[in-house]
């Protein structure tokens, strides 16, 4: 499984998440249509961050893609790293040789904030086995506003088409005048207040 | 017919109902005077002042946005920090000491243009104060059964008295030498975006104040800032509904959000 050399790389990263299984979505990102759709985009790689949990379906789906064909997508995958993601996402955005890749993550705001400030286009999908599922509303509101593209499970071939309009777009985060004043709004300064720290 | 010994007196009902009513009375006079509305504006305070900032994190995704909402902290004004993390949660350890470790960057790097720029007047080194990370244990585990969960609630419960009276003196670390444990008790602020070891963390703050505990209530202590997470869009999560009406300031990133619960405040996203 050797990359041409003189290809360049481009990654598509799946994370589901430190907390929950989010075993559909690894599935969905190992579907036949969905490698193919990416191979047709021109990525080279696919990197999954399958969970605690989601080590044997990995496993499993991946050796039955691999005796059935021959892929031209690397595909690789680890559990969860305790020290962050920076290395990944930074890897789905490119280095300066590399072309711009694409996040696919459950919605857990802590990558789609991720995303939004390195500006690599990300595609949420919420996990819809989850109790109280604001994730959904986070991924609505988020994509009316035109900062994500809001994937589902059984479509993720056509979140990657969309994925492409985000990168065109790319919206600066965060909103720049979204604080009190027009100005970003600012924590330091409530805290501020509440301490009686008046200049 | 009922006997009118003294015994009896007091032992019958109406005399219970009567205590009891005096009593929840009591009890509901005393919370409403440490609810936010009744409590006094902050005295002015100066920078350099010793000022204990607690700051409570949760797992992976609240940990990030509350560190993230934080880059503006300036540690010359909360000269000690102390993060709040429940046991075995990694990340979030690993997340505060590396917040601490940009801290100390930018003050450093703040102190050597001052130095370049020699015709600015050098500040007074006030460094980075100190901090520490405290570790309570989960109120309940994942799977954990039933019956057992009042017991490690309460043993959560105690951890949070034990944090909130002060700074541990053995994991604190000092960043600019000037640590004296005796500058510090009662955190002065208490900022968090709502995991649930917030709740038992300000509830315990409430119990403490409640009692006025060392004048936790009297000289003011433990003003609360709660920062509802950046992924509640249109509903408070279930912290944010406990203490929406508890804390001083409840801040909400969503315009739809402004007014929740006769409190929200909208200033704008605050996750970065």
């Amino acid at each position: 499984m050797s990359v041409d050399e003189k290809k360049q790389l481009r990654l598509c990263f799946v994370t589901i998440g430190a907390t929950a299984a989010f075993n559909s979505l690894i599935s969905a990102c190992l579907e036949p249509r969905f490698l193919e759709s990416l191979s047709g985009a021109g990525y080279t790689n696919l990197l999954i961050q399958y969970g605690k949990e989601g080590k044997a379906i990995f496993d499993k789906i991946t050796s039955e893609i691999k005796t059935t064909k021959k892929m031209e997508l690397v595909i690789t995958g680890f559990d969860f790293n305790h020290s962050g993601l920076d290395k990944e996402m930074g890897a789905a955005k490119g280095g300066p040789n590399d072309l711009q890749g694409v996040v696919i993550s459950h919605a857990g705001s802590g990558s789609i904030l991720h995303a939004l400030r390195i500006s690599v286009p990300i595609i949420v999908v919420p996990n819809p086995d989850l109790l109280d599922n604001h994730q959904v509303e986070l991924a609505e509101e988020l994509e009316s506003q035109g900062y994500v593209v809001h994937g589902k499970l059984n479509n993720l071939p056509a979140a990657i088409l969309e994925s492409e309009e985000l990168r065109k777009r790319s919206l600066g985060w965060p909103p720049v005048n979204s604080g009190r004043h027009g100005r970003a709004a600012d924590l330091a300064g409530v805290m501020d207040e509440e301490m009686g720290f008046l200049d | 017919m009922t006997p009118h010994t003294p015994l009896a007196l007091i032992t019958s009902y109406s005399f219970v109902l009567a205590v009891a009513l005096v009593g929840i009375l009591a009890i509901t006079l005393r919370l409403l005077a440490l609810f936010p509305s009744r409590r006094l504006p902050p005295p002015k305070r100066r920078i350099g002042t010793p000022t204990r900032l607690l700051i409570v994190l949760g797992s992976g995704g609240h940990t990030a946005e509350m560190l993230g909402a934080l880059h503006g902290l300036d540690p010359r004004k909360y000269t000690h920090r102390t993060y709040v993390i429940s046991s075995g949660d990694v990340f979030s350890t690993e997340k505060a000491a590396e917040f601490e470790r940009s801290l100390e960057l930018k003050d450093a790097t703040k102190r050597l243009d001052q130095l370049i720029d020699m015709n600015e007047q050098m500040q007074e080194r006030t460094g980075t104060g100190s901090y520490d990370i405290a570790i309570v244990p989960r109120a309940r585990r994942i799977h954990q059964s039933l019956l057992s969960t009042p017991l490690s609630a309460l043993r959560c419960l105690w951890a949070c008295f034990n944090i909130l009276m002060a700074p541990s003196n053995t994991t604190t670390v000092s960043l600019a030498g000037r640590w004296r444990a005796e500058l510090y008790d009662y955190p002065d602020l208490i900022v968090t975006n709502g995991p649930a070891t917030a709740v038992i963390v300000i509830l315990a703050s409430l119990i403490l104040r409640f009692f006025d505990i060392k004048g936790a209530n009297s000289r003011g202590k433990m003003r609360t800032i709660y920062v509802e997470s950046w992924a509640r869009v249109k509903r408070l999560s279930l912290s944010g509904r406990l203490l929406v009406r508890i804390v001083d300031r409840f801040l909400v990133q969503w315009e739809r959000l402004q007014g929740v619960g006769e409190r929200g405040e909208y200033l704008g996203v605050f996750a970065r």
